[in-house]
């Protein structure tokens, strides 16, 4: 199981996940999906009181809107994980969230078969 | 005059005097002899009491030794048992992070953490070596760090973060240290009672508090523990007594080891005891380059560049942090930030990257990657 893997870190993390929520491994709130963006709030004056992994995924939300699956890639950490610090980041208010962006409308099927038909009575 | 020569008794004394004389320096002679051979007796007896305690002491040395050697061998297999799979369950725990196994998977890897410990514990008192590799942390971090390593976790709060960084080979020891201050901290102390830790810079070094509400130690067991503590009696393994107590033995063994030290004499405002770990200028340093941050900016930017920068898509890679939101906003020359970046964390997006580009149209391969996500609006 480990030969195969192409990115194995040399050592594990020195502050394991959980003790960075203190024990809380699953975030039963669905506010937030793998694709949810997220950006820092606009005015952070307290951050200095956040924890590092706190303060540092807010400082990462700063460019822009970011994905959680984004941020869990950038943190190197489980998604649930990011996903409670999340939630505790947001109802401290020093994070918002913006639904996932839609994916394209797509065309109805019958209409571009009526289209086809059209084209095909008049030319073909 | 004659009827005294003529007196038996003055011809007694005559005779008498010398013989008593003879008897008394006979005796004394004698007396002498025997106390010469008593001394030498003597001497030879402490002389054979002395050669039996160096071979029991001998003896008694070696079989430690040799029960050092034999834990010490097993422990670096249990040791190295327990990074692997700290390894194997990060991976798991990367896999499965969006499902309701993370938590089991996190008790695991609790479990697994205290085993570790405990295995170290054994190993640094057979001479063995830690055994992992660290990179420089920071104080709040190895703090963190050993609060993971003990069973009531939850309990230990650490208060203060601090600037300052351990040197990458103290790292591991004080992280230990620290655990087993914190077992026996909240071993001693009510379950529903905090455990609390805070850092404090001093003229000498940084101190590291460790403060319970338990019920204190008495003269005795204060006595015992500054012995230990000291690290000039090394314990051996058969002295640790049954129910073993590790705590303060290996705490002595590592402190003496790293040259750092550590007191449990205060007591702590709680009532408890307060343990004050002492870390000396000599292991401490600052973060290499923004607190907290384990990668720099620089290598960031660099380490797309050195594989080919595009993806397999044929899309540019992402090069900086500024530039991997999806909805860039106005200010763009914020340069504090820390990703984690690295040239791992690159390869790792790829695949988030491949997904959400192919999605897009044709035309966003010729775009500045940091306009990505435009069209799609």
């Amino acid at each position: 199981m480990t030969t195969s893997e192409e990115h194995e870190p040399e050592f594990d993390a020195l502050v394991r996940p959980y003790v960075i929520t203190n024990g809380r491994g699953f975030s039963d709130s669905d506010r937030f999906d793998l694709v949810t963006l997220v950006t820092a709030a606009p005015d952070q004056q307290r951050k200095a009181h956040l924890g590092p992994e706190k303060r540092e995924l807010v400082e990462l939300c700063e460019g822009g809107y970011l994905s959680v699956a984004e941020i869990a890639g950038h943190m190197k950490l489980p998604i649930g994980i990011i996903k409670v610090l999340l939630t505790d980041l947001a109802e401290d208010g020093y994070i918002l969230t913006r639904a996932p962006i839609p994916p394209a409308q797509l065309a109805d099927i019958q209409v571009l078969q009526e289209v086809l038909d059209g084209l095909q009575a008049r030319f073909g | 005059m004659t009827q005294y020569i003529q007196d038996p008794a003055l011809w007694g004394l005559i005779v008498g005097t010398p013989l008593a004389a003879t008897v008394i320096y006979q005796g004394r002679k004698t007396t002498a002899r025997l106390r010469k051979q008593k001394d030498e007796l003597e001497s030879r007896h402490t002389e054979l009491q002395n050669n039996f305690t160096d071979a029991v002491d001998d003896a008694r040395l070696r079989a430690e030794e040799a029960t050092k050697s034999a834990l010490k061998s097993a422990m670096r297999t249990l040791q190295g048992l327990a990074n692997e799979q700290q390894l194997a369950i990060s991976k798991v725990q990367d896999k499965y992070g969006d499902q309701h196994i993370l938590e089991d998977l996190l008790e695991i890897d609790h479990m697994n953490s205290q085993f570790g410990r405990r295995a170290q514990s054994v190993a640094v008192l057979c001479d063995g070596w830690l055994g992992r590799q660290r990179a420089v942390a920071s104080v709040y971090d190895v703090a963190r760090s050993a609060k993971g390593r003990i069973r009531h976790y939850t309990r230990v709060e650490v208060r203060s973060q601090s600037n300052f960084a351990i040197i990458s080979r103290a790292v591991e020891p004080v992280a230990l240290v620290l655990a087993e201050l914190l077992d026996n901290a909240t071993s001693y102390s009510a379950p529903e009672t905090t455990v609390e830790i805070n850092i404090r810079s001093v003229p000498k070094g940084v101190c590291v508090i460790v403060d319970d509400a338990g019920v204190g130690m008495n003269e005795e067991e204060k006595t015992r523990a500054a012995r230990l503590l000291s690290g000039e009696h090394p314990v051996g393994v058969t002295e640790l007594g049954n129910p073993p107590q590790f705590g303060f033995a290996v705490i002595g063994v590592l402190a003496a080891r790293y040259g750092f030290s550590v007191s449990v004499d205060s007591s702590s405002p709680y009532g408890g005891v307060r343990a004050v770990v002492l870390l000396p200028q000599e292991l401490l340093t600052s973060m290499p380059e923004q607190e907290n941050s384990p990668a720099s900016e620089e290598p960031a930017a660099e380490a797309p560049r050195e594989q080919p920068a595009t993806t397999a898509g044929g899309l540019p890679k992402r090069r900086r942090r500024g530039q991997m939101a999806i909805v860039p906003q106005a200010r763009t020359e914020r340069g504090t930030v820390a990703a984690r970046s690295s040239e791992e964390t690159a390869s790792i997006m790829g695949a988030f990257q491949r997904g959400t580009q192919s999605g897009r149209s044709a035309d966003s391969s010729r775009t500045e990657p940091s306009r990505e996500g435009h069209e799609v609006q």
